[in-house]
């Protein structure tokens, strides 16, 4: 099989797990795909790196998460600072014509946005993507005991957060 | 999974902007070409390496053999000039003598040929108009 057309398998079949999962970490949408490009521009160069790789969904998140790491130090406490001001304000979910969905999407996207990266990413893996915590940490590089206690974490601050509006929409 | 975290994970998630995918594997496949003319390169110069491998000292013979050829090439060509600069033009003394033994050269072995430059000039050519009258005369 040409490798394009791998390349292409790949974007079908993963690239909205990466999208959404790059979204939720860096809370940038141009820095979102950035890191794809650069991810994918890397599966083209070295077609090899998936040849051992036993799971590819928790292969490609662990290279999307190591992107975004290095994207992250690249970077200044300025501009960190800048981009939790816009944190506050971005959203990854699929917009809701119910105002009182859109609501609480958006106040959960705040409340994640809010969360440490490290804690945002377990949540976001555990809840969207349906991993174990064993493959969170094979993902993430972490113990399962580390990735299970960040998540009970990060849900107990979502929870805390959003306990008015979920009592109030339940 | 509690009912709060059910409730979470139900929240469908933004799709993917669909003009990405040609852009990013675009970007890819360009890549991918970049890395393929490299490759290439890799090839050309390995097929190079097999050709010259077997018998690196004849190759290495032969690269100093025209290094040597290249060299005395070049010194030789940059003394032309030197030289001609070490000689110096001969002065006026050493002209006059020179002429001056050519002439006597000449009269001892009884050669009639005198250079150009000593000849009596018999016909000089002249105006038509004076011409004419040296015929009427």
């Amino acid at each position: 099989m040409p490798r394009s057309l791998g390349i292409e398998r790949l974007y079908d079949g993963h690239a909205q797990s990466l999208f959404a999962f790059l979204l939720n970490f860096t809370r940038d949408e141009a820095d979102t795909r950035d890191l794809l490009q650069e991810i994918f521009v890397k599966l083209a160069r070295e077609p090899e790196l998936l040849v051992g790789a036993r799971d590819e969904r928790a292969f490609l998140i662990r290279l999307a998460h190591n992107a975004a790491i290095d994207l992250i130090r690249r970077r200044g406490t300025r501009q960190r600072t800048k981009e939790n001001f816009a944190a506050e304000r971005i959203s990854f979910f699929a917009p809701a014509n119910d105002p009182d969905e859109k609501i609480f999407r958006r106040e959960l996207a705040e409340a994640l946005g809010g969360l440490p990266e490290d804690q945002r990413a377990v949540v976001h893996l555990k809840l969207w993507e349906g991993l174990t915590f064993e493959q969170i940490a094979a993902a993430l590089d972490i113990s399962p005991n580390t990735a299970a206690s960040r998540y009970r974490y990060g849900l107990d601050k979502l929870r805390d957060r959003l306990r008015p509006l979920y009592e109030e929409i339940k | 999974m509690n009912e709060f975290e059910q409730k979470i994970s139900r929240r469908p998630l933004r799709q993917i902007p669909a003009g990405w995918r040609a852009e990013i594997l675009a970007a890819a496949d360009v890549n991918r070409r970049k890395i393929r003319e490299v490759t290439f390169a890799g090839t050309v110069a390995s097929g190079l390496r097999r050709i010259l491998w077997p018998n690196p000292q004849a190759w290495a013979g032969l690269a100093a053999v025209w290094i040597l050829i290249f060299a005395v090439n070049f010194s030789m060509r940059d003394k032309s000039p030197a030289v001609a600069e070490k000689f110096s033009p001969p002065s006026p003394e050493m002209v006059a003598e020179l002429k001056q033994q050519q002439r006597m050269f000449a009269e001892l072995i009884g050669s009639r040929d005198v250079r150009d430059a000593d000849r009596p000039k018999l016909f000089v050519p002249q105006p038509r108009s004076e011409c004419a009258e040296f015929l009427t005369a």
